[in-house]
């Protein structure tokens, strides 16, 4: 049984080399697109950015609502796989998250001339990212597997919890003491079907290699988890 | 339940006290929060040296922010509220660290009935002592940066409804992380980020009683946190029993 087990866990299996395999092909794809796209009208070939930086804010949101969703599923269920998968998706959302702050500050230095605004959704994505750290360092503290799957399910379900709540206390905080700013959830970039079609391409191809890592994560995570108990 | 203010017994009330089963879950969440704070105010160690630490934290920080009246006064809803979250940072380690010190947590955990109560009951014990600390910071902020306190009514409101959140998330990551090594380090790093929202909207309320704002102008704030307290407390109380077992 654990031999059998083990060496099911041995194998990177075709779907999760398939994910990725594709998901990069779409990442080429979209970004040959992306470099062919009209510039654009104010901001000139600076938009471009805004092809990398959208998928992977998706990512970081998506990946907060997943380790929520798998967190649930292990305090209800206590399934070991849960934990790792939810483990899996915080890391891999932790890379997305900081990608998607520093090519936002990168875009934001050109356009707005500040590397930092505090805008609410920057400012809830850095209190995000501050949580999914700490859920990270909590994982390296416990040693207890079973201690350790428990104290991150929390973490992340009341920290997945919070990005509304901070999102709407900040746009709050704002627009309160703010009499004049420019909108950045609306007034960004006129898009037009030149620029969607490679964005929405980038976005899917994003979206695989963020289930493709993750499966891989899972993957190690289980081996890793398969050895302990040999 | 006398055996409870007998001075040997305090470490360990409920063994002394047998029906458990009888008492209802209010009463078991008053005599949790009840026997914390005795022990407390009977070690001192803790709630002084909390207080302590602040009374240096509001001379460092009225050291930085000059002495000029007007900028003490501008910077003070800030510093009553950064300094409340270290002194509360500080004290959340208390809600769990004496029932680890002294191997209570296992008697705690093996009371029979549900587990909530336990939350609530350490839930009020920090949410008491969060408040006493505060309006002593409140009376030495006022003091000190000339904080207005003419509406000192909503000074206490938003003392308290801030405080709720607080210990809500505090209380939380405490019982968590009470068997752990290190959980000193990590409990500021769970619970600051979390507890943004809860100090941003005290903050902004605060400011605005300070700025001498009518309060109606400001309620939304007061709401905001009313109804952070109110998600915080439920969903940490529907967590937590997952969080203590085994």
């Amino acid at each position: 049984m654990q031999l059998a087990r083990s060496n099911q866990t041995n194998r990177l299996d075709s779907l999760t080399l398939g994910i990725l395999g594709l998901g990069m092909v779409g990442a080429g794809v979209g970004f040959i697109l992306a470099m062919g796209a009209p510039p654009d009208q104010s901001q000139g070939f600076v938009a471009r950015i805004f092809h990398m930086h959208v998928p992977m804010a998706w990512m970081a949101y998506l990946a907060s609502f997943a380790a929520l969703g798998y967190s649930v599923a292990y305090l209800v269920r206590r399934k070991a796989h849960h934990d790792r998968v939810a483990a899996a998706v915080v890391e891999v959302g932790l890379i997305f998250m900081a990608l998607a702050l520093l090519s936002g500050m990168l875009w934001a230095r050109p356009t707005w001339g500040v590397y930092w605004d505090w805008e609410p959704r920057l400012t809830t994505t850095a209190i995000l990212f501050a949580i999914y750290v700490g859920y990270v360092v909590v994982r390296g503290a416990i040693e207890d597997p079973e201690l350790r799957a428990k104290a991150a399910a929390g973490v992340a379900i009341l920290g997945s919890i919070n990005v509304p709540i901070s999102y709407m206390s900040v746009k709050w905080w704002r627009s309160l003491h703010q009499t004049q700013s420019i909108d950045l959830t609306t007034g960004k970039i006129n898009v037009d079907a030149a620029i969607l079609i490679p964005m929405l391409i980038n976005l899917a191809a994003f979206t695989l290699l963020f289930i493709g890592l993750v499966r891989l994560r899972s993957i190690i995570a289980a081996r890793e988890a398969a050895r302990e108990e040999v | 339940m006398r055996h409870l203010f007998h001075p040997g017994s305090l470490r360990r009330p409920f063994t002394f006290c047998t029906q458990t089963d009888s008492l209802s879950p209010v009463q078991r969440i008053f005599w949790l929060a009840w026997r914390d704070l005795v022990l407390e105010f009977r070690g001192r160690t803790g709630i002084l040296s909390a207080v302590f630490f602040l009374a240096v934290m509001l001379f460092i920080l009225a050291m930085a922010f000059g002495p000029n009246p007007q900028d003490l006064q501008k910077a003070a809803p800030g510093v009553l509220w950064v300094a409340l979250a270290f002194a509360g940072s500080l004290l959340a380690g208390r809600a769990f660290g004496l029932e680890v010190e002294d191997g209570t947590l296992d008697d705690l955990l093996l009371t029979p009935g549900s587990r909530e109560w336990i939350y609530f009951g350490k839930l009020l014990f920090q949410f008491s002592l969060l408040i006493l600390v505060g309006l002593v910071l409140l009376l030495l902020t006022a003091g000190l940066f000339y904080l207005p306190l003419q509406n000192w009514a909503w000074f206490v409101v938003v003392l308290l409804l801030g405080s709720l959140g607080y210990a809500a998330i505090s209380t939380f990551y405490a019982g968590m992380l009470a068997r752990l090594r290190g959980r000193e380090v990590l409990l500021p790093l769970l619970l600051f980020p979390l507890v943004i929202p809860v100090v941003l909207a005290a903050v902004r309320f605060t400011q605005g009683l300070a700025q001498g704002i009518p309060v109606a102008e400001l309620s939304d704030w007061l709401r905001l946190l009313a109804v952070f307290d109110v998600i915080y407390v439920t969903v940490c109380a529907m967590v937590f029993p997952y969080m203590l077992e085994g």
